[in-house]
């Protein structure tokens, strides 16, 4: 598959505009703007492309629904507020591709009668800061941004909104908080975004990677685009692969490749001939698999088959080597510090697993601690006002499900094997 | 509406609703520890869940809209076993110290744990152990109780608009405090403790009082402003131990500001007068009611028979009940002859009642407290009503929200100069400059209905007047911008359905009855309404004592002829009011007091004024006695004895009629029962005369600066409330004094600098008329050139810098500075 995401990516100038136009860049905003607003959504609609943050939610759908809301203005947020354990996918582009997303965000503001966008960075993406800011600036000269793009009397205005280090502004309606200066905590749905979001208005919040699909969709048309990859989620995907493997790193792939290949064939395999345990699949939220159940098409659809989700496509391997309850003992102390304490059961419950945990690992383990664990996970899934809350539970359910002789020798020898 | 199924109830229910409005509407309780109506919702505590058919996950009643068709379970098992594991999860770290807490017996944690059943505690290690908060004053913040349920944070911020408390930190260790962890600094209104649902938020001077099943629960309306909020007071053993708001409970709904909740304490003052005292000398002593109201009749009896009734006057008071301020005009005009009657409202709202008069041809404009809801435009001129009435001016704070422009022309900075959308930061003072010049900008650019407005009396008067103010010399006076004068202008004069608000407090002195005047000039140019003028009475019976009869009519003396000019009264008959405090020029106030042949005061505490006395009464206060006080809007609420009267004190009315016996006048009212039917129907009577329609007429004012800064007089005295007091009265209160116990002075930061004044350090004032010494408080709330103060500290003896000259556009009194070395 030729790469679309990554294209030029080797090019170590590949941030500055006039490299980016020499590779075709920007044609297809001028395509764009030729075009309807209702045709180009038209055409993101045929392409079938699912949103990459995670949740895996139609694109189109969510245009339609916020054209359909009559109230301006309407903003455009791209989030990059990458904060998912494993996930590094969207910072090649930040980094290396700045030109792709504006591109694709430009063309989306003109679809959707947006005319102001921002980007809502991850804090601790301070490079990134400094790349975007520059693209936008390169863009701005050349007329890609501002209130005449291309002649053609259509406004976008673009700017980075670096966050201040919380996972939980991933969350669309924290992260619109976040951006109205507030402290970052998700909102209450309905009513959704595309109806009352930054500052009351329609807003439509899109992943680095799904804007950066936008261009391609224009410029190879959306039936075209829907032939790459699972028929029913298609596209060109990023999965970013980490842990026990020989080349880790970002791998573009067409959607529905499976997990199997993608770390066999292309992260090439276990490192030093090791032996693979487990995987977590989609970033630390998504269940852990065994390495029994990787045979497996990593998309929307596919995954939770599987037992999983494709999340982030945020590819963690782990070999044998490695001790399941202190990932999961980790994994909790990440979310209990990024936990922002509105709900109930995920305040009060992050610090509970993480302390039954931390005993449990440093070998003070209880009977009755594995279905303490099961009890105080399973009265959190499904009832924490965001998914954040769903994902701690779930990572606790998946390692017990798994690994459950892992927590009973814990408990039972009073130790850690897999220390020393 | 849409059709909707609650635990197998077919509800009707208005479209747009959440699930939990709609069970509340119709009685059905879902249970919730984070939902306030007041507030939007938040969906925190995840208590309120509840099952949809055919819905995956609970859904959060609290938030989620009602659907045609939806079928909801609130309390089947499912629902029960997630509350269940939610009181668990709050148990883990909220300390069990029931035994304790205040809250313990009215906690909203510790009825739906009784009601769940107390789950299994599993969970073992170290809990959390924060220590209380104590160093602010009135509110105690113990963040070991608190469930993070942000209540308090939004109430705050959301409601009151104040924002002092957040939500401090992330996730676990969140806890909800001051900026900074600074010590509280507030309103201190106390919304935040009635609102949370544990023990984390206590009233400091009710801590440890009582348990609260021991309470008897009383409801009374507060003795403060002329809101008329009603308070419900917790009771034990004849003494009243706090005040909260109750939702569903009167016209506040359950809001209170800090004097209802905190000031009622105001009548255990250790200066309450127990026994009637009579001077010999220079010293008070004690006396019984038979020998001091022997000796009152014979001293009145002695001086009209020599004088005539004219030389006996009488100040009535509005903190006294409709009953008592009756009973003192019967006494006066039936009983003695005179009609020499007059209050402190001489300087308030008795400038509204003129302006109401001649501008509108009506006798009264009661105030609507849900007025500033669902207007385009608010105008609030000079004048902080979240200070002067703080639950009207939440109303206006919820406009605002809801989409109101409000504008607010004031000199300082306040509460709601941050809430608006424009500051009109004008000069004090010069707010009627202000009014003629937008209507200057209205008449030139055609902004009004001509034809219809040019046929009222006083039009071309008005426009020969208006015309000079020009936005250019409207800048001149104000300090505004031209443009700032004119973009007023057609903002309000553009807007569908406007508002002006501007409370006139006995205490201000920036503006006067001329800015009423003007405020109706330019709604009537509008062809505005009365009701379009807002102008609420200031105290808790303003409005009653002056349909009661409290003023002067049929020739009598006004409070200027009888205080302020030796000689025109030989006795005064004083009711509860210590004009020595509350009026301007004190120092001409006490020369005619001491130039009186004989002076009565009858008060609930000894006042600067009972000093001069020659036979003080005590009067039972608020809370001790019955009787009736009418609201700024002009409601008639009742007032209930909810503890037995202090020492030998008793309610006025009855003191008056006892002394009407003494000097063989029957004035009737045997019981309480004849006295409130009489007033009753004399103030129906009066509302009857009063009524018909607006009559409206220009009554053109010019501008007219007064007492200008010299060169020796360099700066202007702004005098004004300050919200934790109300009067003087609230001054006495021990719990409003932690919070302000004594007058000050603030100074602008560059004023400050240039005198070398540093915060709290002394500074003496002087007018014209005398000098006084205060503390500094450094600030740049105030412009350069203003110094202000509140007035309400006897101690601070403010006015006897101030002075009063009629019926101007304000009272502005110039000052100097001077450090105290």
């Amino acid at each position: 598959m030729e790469k679309v995401l990554l294209k030029n990516i080797d090019n170590p100038n590949s941030a500055d505009i006039g490299e980016y136009r020499k590779a075709g860049g920007y044609r297809s905003l001028a395509k764009a703007l030729q075009m309807q607003p209702a045709d180009i959504v038209e055409e993101v609609k045929k392409s079938g492309i699912r949103g990459r943050g995670g949740a895996g939610f139609p694109t189109a759908m969510k245009w339609n629904f916020a054209m359909a809301d009559p109230k301006f203005p309407k903003y455009l947020i791209c989030n990059a507020d990458e904060g998912e354990p494993g996930t590094f996918k969207d910072r090649p582009i930040l980094e290396k591709n700045p030109h792709l997303l504006i591109e694709g965000m430009v063309i989306s503001g003109y679809a959707l009668g947006a005319e102001y966008g921002y980007i809502y960075l991850r804090g601790e993406y301070p490079a990134a800061k400094d790349i975007l800011e520059g693209a936008i600036e390169q863009a701005y000269k050349e007329n890609f941004l501002g209130d005449d793009i291309l002649g053609k009397g259509v406004r976008f205005r673009l700017s980075v909104h670096q966050g201040a280090g919380a996972y939980i502004c991933g969350e669309e309606t924290a992260l619109i908080e976040s951006i109205e200066g507030k402290k970052g905590q998700p909102r209450t749905k309905p009513p959704f975004p595309v109806n009352v979001g930054a500052w009351s208005m329609p807003t439509i919040v899109n992943n680095v990677e799904t804007l950066s699909n936008i261009p391609y969709i224009i410029e190879i048309g959306g039936e075209a685009y829907s032939a790459i990859g699972s028929s029913d989620c298609p596209g060109p995907k990023l999965y970013c692969v980490s842990g026990f493997v020989e080349n880790p790193g970002v791998y573009e792939l067409p959607m529905g490749t499976s997990l199997r290949d993608i770390i066999y064939k292309h992260a090439g395999g276990i490192k030093d001939n090791g032996k693979l345990k487990a995987v977590i699949p989609g970033g630390i939220s998504t269940p852990v698999l065994p390495a029994d159940a990787i045979d497996c098409a990593m998309d929307f659809v596919a995954m939770p088959k599987a037992g999983s989700m494709l999340g982030s496509g945020a590819v963690i391997v782990m070999d044998e080597s490695v001790c399941m309850v202190r990932v999961t003992y980790r994994a909790m102390k990440f979310f209990e510090h990024e936990s922002c304490g509105k709900c109930t059961p995920c305040r009060e419950g992050t610090d509970w697993l993480r302390k039954i945990l931390e005993r449990i690992e440093h070998g003070k383990g209880r009977e009755g601690d594995i279905n303490l664990l099961s009890d105080v996970a399973g009265v959190m899934s499904g009832r924490t006002f965001c998914p954040l809350g769903d994902g701690a539970a779930g990572v606790v359910t998946g390692m017990i499900k798994h690994f459950r002789s892992e927590f009973e020798e814990h408990i039972r020898d009073k130790q850690c094997k897999f220390r020393n | 509406m849409i059709e909707i199924t609650i635990d197998d109830r077919k509800l009707s229910v208005e479209k747009g609703i959440t699930i939990l409005e709609a069970a509340r509407r119709n009685g059905i309780k879902i249970p919730n520890l984070c939902f306030d109506k007041r507030l939007r919702p938040y969906g925190g505590c995840r208590m309120c869940v509840v099952e949809i058919e055919g819905g995956r996950k609970l859904a959060s009643a609290c938030g989620h809209p009602a659907r045609e068709g939806m079928v909801i379970k609130t309390n089947s098992p499912r629902v029960r076993r997630v509350r269940q594991s939610v009181l668990e999860f709050l148990l883990v770290h909220h300390p069990l110290d029931c035994p304790e807490c205040d809250k313990a017996g009215e906690c909203a944690l510790q009825d739906l744990v009784f009601e769940y059943g107390v789950p299994e505690t599993r969970f073992t290690g170290e809990r959390k152990h924060a220590q209380p908060d104590v160093r602010g004053p009135l509110i105690e913040l113990i963040s070991n109780r608190c469930i993070l349920c942000a209540k308090c944070v939004r109430i705050c911020s959301q409601y009151q608009g104040r924002g002092a408390l957040g939500l401090i930190g992330r996730g676990f260790p969140t806890v909800v405090q001051p900026a900074f962890g600074e010590v509280l600094e507030c309103d201190y209104c106390g919304q935040c403790i009635d609102i949370c649902p544990t023990g984390a938020l206590i009233s400091k001077p009710y801590k440890y009082k009582a348990r609260p099943w021991f309470l008897e629960e009383k409801e009374n309306i507060c003795s403060f402003c002329g809101v008329g909020c009603t308070l419900t007071l917790g009771i034990r053993e004849g003494r009243i131990l706090r005040s909260k708001g109750r939702e569903g409970a009167g016209i506040n709904d359950g809001n209170l500001c800090g004097r209802g909740r905190f000031g009622f304490d105001y009548i255990y003052s250790e200066n309450r007068l127990r026994t009637p005292l009579i001077k010999e000398g220079d010293e008070f002593r004690d006396a019984s009611w038979e020998e001091a109201l022997t000796y009152v009749a014979r001293s009145l009896s002695s001086i009209r028979d020599a004088h005539g009734p004219n030389s006996i006057g009488a100040i009535g008071s509005p903190r006294c009940t409709v009953e008592d301020n009756y009973m003192l005009a019967k006494f006066m005009r039936a009983g003695l002859g005179s009609g020499n009657i007059a209050s402190s409202e001489a300087f308030g709202y008795a400038g509204a009642l003129r302006a109401f008069s001649l501008s509108f041809g009506i006798g009264s404009n009661p105030a609507d407290l849900a007025s500033p809801l669902g207007r385009d435009v608010i105008l609030v001129l000079e004048s902080d009503p979240t200070i002067t009435h703080p639950v009207f001016g939440l109303n206006i704070l919820r406009a605002k929200r809801e989409g109101s422009r409000l504008l607010v022309a004031d000199y300082r900075e306040t509460k709601l100069t941050r809430h608006s959308n424009t500051w009109l930061q004008l000069r004090p003072g010069t707010l009627v400059a202000l009014l003629n010049g937008m209507m200057n900008v209205i008449m030139d650019r055609g902004l009004f209905d001509r034809d219809r407005v040019s046929g009222i009396r006083g039009f071309s008067s008005l426009e020969a007047v208006v015309k000079e103010y020009t936005p250019a010399m409207v800048s001149e006076i104000t300090g505004l911008t031209g443009e700032a004068v004119t973009d007023a202008a057609v903002t309000f004069a553009n807007a569908p359905r406007r508002l002006v608000i501007m409370p006139l407090a006995v205490s201000e002195n920036n503006k006067g009855p001329g800015s009423a005047l003007a405020a109706a000039n330019l709604l009537i140019l509008l062809g505005e309404e009365p009701s379009s003028l807002q102008v609420p009475a200031e105290y808790c019976n303003t409005y009653g004592m002056l349909e009661a009869g409290i003023m002067p009519r049929g020739g009598g003396m006004d409070v200027f002829d009888m205080l302020y000019k030796p000689g025109h009264l030989r006795a005064l008959y004083i009711m509860g009011e210590d004009p020595l405090v509350s009026m301007p020029d004190s120092r001409k106030i006490k020369n005619t007091l001491r130039s009186l042949d004989f002076l009565v005061v009858q008060d609930i505490v000894m006042t600067e004024a009972a000093e001069l006395a020659n036979v003080v009464l005590p009067a039972s206060s608020w809370g001790e006695k019955e009787g009736h006080f009418i609201n700024a809007g002009g409601l008639r609420q009742r007032i209930r004895k909810v503890v037995e009267a202090t020492g030998k004190s008793q309610p006025d009315w009855q003191i008056l009629r006892n002394l009407g016996l003494a000097m063989g006048i029957n004035l009737g009212a045997k019981s309480f029962q004849d006295i409130t039917k009489e007033a009753d129907d004399f103030i129906a009577g009066g509302r009857r005369e009063a009524e018909g329609a607006p009559r409206p007429a220009f009554h053109p004012v010019a501008y007219e600066p007064e007492e200008p800064c010299d060169s020796e007089f360099t700066y202007t005295l702004v005098t004004r409330d300050v919200l934790q007091h109300s009067g003087n009265m609230s001054t006495r209160s021990e719990a409003l004094k932690l919070v302000q116990a004594e007058a000050f002075l603030e100074i602008n930061e560059k004023d400050a600098e240039r005198h070398a004044i540093s915060d709290e350090s002394h500074i003496k004032i002087t007018s014209r008329r005398g000098a006084v010494y205060l503390r500094a408080k450094v600030t740049d709330a105030v412009p350069e050139g203003v110094v202000s103060t509140p007035v309400h500290f006897p101690s601070g003896g403010i006015n006897e810098l101030t002075h009063f000259s009629g019926n101007t556009c304000s009272r502005l009194d110039a000052v100097k500075i001077e450090r105290v070395k």
